[in-house]
């Protein structure tokens, strides 16, 4: 008995320290707000849902698109057919094989208003494009047709905030069509959720990855799950996050950037500052005076000395970029690096031209840690003031600060845009005239004309044209002063191998712990 | 004695309508809009528009309140906007996480202090009291998130002997459990004895002044004796009632040792739901934590008749 009993006990030791060994522990900031892709999101429930689900196609590192559980694609030459051959030997978490009337179904349950999926819009003709139909010819085969020609049909597709257009097994919803959990095909499967605790996945063991000469892109590449189990752990204090992974408890974490400085020369932690696709602005409100005023738009631009202010606000990880466009996007090119010169000598006499008597212009900031609101604030702040410009900060609760914006309030504000995946979406996110929606901060015509033109484009080159037009004339009219690219930082131990991000998502599958 | 908690109870009705209108009426006074934050960065104004029909959120404040009112009387206390999940269920799964940190360390603050303050006003002046006073008052001045954070970094950190992050409920895993309360539970023990043991210094000094105390010496009765029969059993009601306003505190809610510790509570909960502008998550946890002192105050007044029988409850 006592010998039964003793193996027991050492055997469940054992198998504690095989899963311990195997599981890498990442901090969230926050709980998931879902596990329904697409579904009442944030970007928590995104970055989680990639390492379970996944769409007919993916984003590259770049942000191009690139097929993942289709093996090609086929653009009929109108661009408004898109046909998908799916990969051999996929499998669902629960041992099904997909095929595509696992597409079809996924696809009409995105597009039943009851879903309430947030991309529906997006496909049915009242945003972007409309679907006009789905068959299926053959269990391997997806045919998508559009009413209109769309070189961003793919990107929409991929978006992440869409839940990536992932094809669920039916199974993931009831018999009374409720959602229970994501039954995906992923390298991740769904294993248990403790709200306010904890989100675990386990290893998908029979994944068919992408070969991609083992190297991970962006979501799609080579993604084999190389832990047993992933640990999303609830951690909403940074000072919590850097002891969880100082005592080993948590192997990846993000911190600020004010934090970084501490971590760099640790011989046990590794220290990884990822530049995403996401912009850090100072947000003109364009029909508030003064800034209804071009030369005083551009005066702010040239009293800014870029690299300084970039270099404060990201504590040196982070590159100036004036463009929309992400410095490491594909469609970055020579032109979108232009940027106004740092002249304060010419801004001051572009004020005196304006008029300007010192009216006071107010920088509206927020106090959260992992967005430079505030420091780039701070900076932008005594670099106006030294030109002469009465520049005031105020600061705000994220919540009301989201709020004045979206009502067009206030003058200036300081804030962080999460990244997109074509510059269609992001120019969208600022183009536009605020008499149909007042957050909108450039209602030039010319802009307006740039971007719907880039919606329907199909040619890659004449997209490149247009965007870079856009860029030109954004540095004319100087509707914000965008800053840098948001740089998320990480801190891991020296024992974990892989890259474990991809824009502000922890990115898990090809990571390892030695 | 029923008779009395019940009336108690009935009584507490008109105040927590009170707290119903005040806090669904304020908290809409607050700028922030949930659907806003509920989108972040994406969507246009018209999926903005949508997204508030859909929550409700487009209709008067008055429609509003009068839904959720009628709501509440059959039990329902809502939906979170923010994660979608009833609110009541959730209130009182939180609430039982932040029961397990609050009610031990209030029993062993108690255990403690009071004993400690009823010997530093036995030992008025003298070394004792001196330390003990010291003690209490650097407690209270000492911030309880850098308490916890300190408690951390040494108990959890550098000696390795508790849990730094997480938590594990008691129902899963007793033993993994308890260890991931320590901590919390210590800090807010650490806290709380410093005001206790001030209360109850105080009431036993004021007690220890009276007449029947100089009477009871003057019969030869032992300073012990006095200090159990005569002083502890009249000086106690007044850190009764303070524990009473401590318990009802922490059983709202102790957000910062909730963040600290990463333990999901209901202070945690509210905090949270404040920044989301959660409404219907911020309503019932204000009407719960008001039911929680109703209840909590009605407890102390049962328990002063014990004390005191002076104090009659029917």
């Amino acid at each position: 008995m006592k010998h039964l009993l003793l193996t027991t006990v050492a055997t469940l030791a054992l198998a504690g320290a095989a899963q311990a060994q195997s599981t890498l522990n990442v901090s969230l900031n926050a709980d998931l707000r879902t596990n329904d892709p697409g579904v009442n999101r944030d970007g928590n429930s995104d970055g989680l849902l990639m390492h379970i689900l996944e769409g007919l196609v993916g984003a590259r590192n770049d942000m191009s698109i690139a097929p993942m559980l289709a093996e090609k694609v086929d653009v009929s030459d109108d661009f408004k057919t898109f046909t998908f051959v799916l990969r051999d030997g996929l499998k669902f978490h629960n041992g099904a094989s997909v095929t595509s009337a696992e597409f079809l179904w996924s696809w009409n349950r995105y597009m039943d208003p009851a879903t309430q999926w947030s991309c529906r819009a997006d496909f049915d003709g009242s945003r972007v494009v409309e679907v006009t139909s789905v068959e299926t010819p053959d269990p391997k085969t997806v045919v998508m047709t559009i009413a209109e020609p769309s070189p961003v049909f793919l990107a929409l597709l991929a978006r992440p905030e869409c839940g990536q257009t992932a094809i669920l097994h039916p199974d993931s919803v009831d018999d009374s069509g409720k959602y229970q959990f994501p039954i995906g095909t992923g390298p991740f499967k769904w294993q248990e959720w403790r709200k306010g605790e904890y989100v675990q996945l386990e290893a998908f063991a029979d994944y068919v990855s992408p070969s991609n000469e083992g190297t991970a892109d962006g979501l799609v590449g080579n993604k084999d799950p190389l832990v047993g189990f992933l640990r999303y752990m609830v951690v909403p204090d940074g000072a919590t996050v850097i002891a969880g992974i100082r005592s080993g408890a948590i192997h990846f974490g993000s911190i600020a950037a004010e934090q970084i400085d501490e971590f760099r020369d640790i011989p046990t932690l590794q220290l990884l500052n990822v530049p995403t696709g996401g912009h850090n602005i100072l947000y003109f409100q364009t029909r508030n005076t003064p800034l209804d005023n071009v030369e005083i738009r551009r005066a702010i631009a040239e009293a800014i000395d870029l690299d300084q202010l970039v270099a404060a606000a990201s504590n040196g990880t982070g590159t100036p970029n004036m463009s929309l466009i992400p410095v490491g996007s594909s469609w970055y090119s020579d032109i979108q690096a232009q940027r106004p010169a740092y002249d304060p000598e010419s801004a001051k006499a572009r004020l005196a031209a304006a008029g300007y008597k010192g009216e006071p212009i107010t920088i509206k900031a927020n106090r959260r840690g992992n967005v430079p609101s505030y420091p780039a604030a701070i900076v932008a702040q005594a670099m106006l003031q030294a030109v002469g410009i009465n520049a005031q900060i105020e600061v705000l609760d994220f919540a009301i600060q989201t709020d004045q914006r979206r009502e067009g309030l206030g003058q200036i504000s300081s804030v962080s845009v999460t990244p997109r995946l074509d510059p269609s979406f992001t120019y969208t996110f600022f183009i536009g005239n605020k008499d149909d929606d007042p957050s909108r901060m450039w209602e030039d015509p010319r802009a307006i004309e740039l971007m719907d033109r880039s919606y329907v484009e199909t040619d890659p080159d004449k997209r490149q044209q247009i965007f870079d037009e856009l860029h030109l004339l954004m540095m004319e009219e100087v509707p914000s002063v965008f800053i840098y690219n948001m740089v998320y930082n990480w801190l891991a131990p020296k024992s974990l191998t892989g890259m474990p991000v991809w824009e502000s998502y922890p990115r898990l599958w090809n990571v390892a712990l030695d | 004695m029923l008779r009395f908690a019940f009336g108690r109870i009935l009584s507490a009705i008109p105040t927590l309508l009170i707290v119903s209108v005040t806090v669904f009426f304020l908290i809409r006074l607050v700028p922030g809009d949930p659907a806003a934050l509920l989108m972040g960065d994406h969507g246009d104004a018209a999926a903005l528009a949508e997204l508030r029909e859909r929550l409700g959120l487009d209709q008067s404040v008055l429609t509003q309140f009068r839904i959720w009112f009628f709501n509440l009387l059959s039990g329902d206390f809502g939906t979170s906007i923010w994660i979608g999940d009833p609110v009541l269920p959730l209130i009182l799964q939180r609430f039982m996480v932040s029961v397990q940190v609050v009610i031990p360390a209030v029993i062993f603050a108690t255990l403690v202090a009071v004993p400690a303050g009823i010997l530093a006003a036995a030992r008025q002046n003298s070394a004792v009291d001196v330390s003990l006073i010291s003690i209490a008052t650097l407690l209270l001045s000492v911030p309880t998130f850098w308490l916890g954070l300190l408690l951390l970094l040494v108990f959890g950190l550098h000696l390795g002997w508790l849990p730094v992050v997480g938590y594990v409920s008691m129902r899963t895993d007793f033993v993994g459990g308890l260890l991931y309360l320590v901590l919390p539970v210590v800090t807010l023990f650490l806290h709380e004895i410093g005001t206790i043991i001030r209360m109850s210094r105080a009431s036993t000094l004021e007690v220890l002044g009276l007449d029947y105390i100089t009477h009871a010496r003057a019969k030869g009765l032992s300073e012990g004796m006095i200090l159990w029969r005569h002083t502890f059993k009249n000086a106690f009601g007044p850190t009764l009632t303070l524990l009473g306003l401590i318990l009802g505190n922490l059983l709202s809610g102790i957000a910062v040792i909730e963040t600290v510790f990463t333990i999901p509570g209901l202070g945690r909960l509210m905090v949270d739901a404040i920044y989301a502008r959660d409404y219907p998550v911020i309503q019932g946890c204000m009407l719960f934590i008001a039911f929680i002192y109703v209840l909590v105050n009605l407890c102390i007044d049962l328990l002063y008749s014990f004390f005191d029988p002076k104090v009659v409850t029917q």
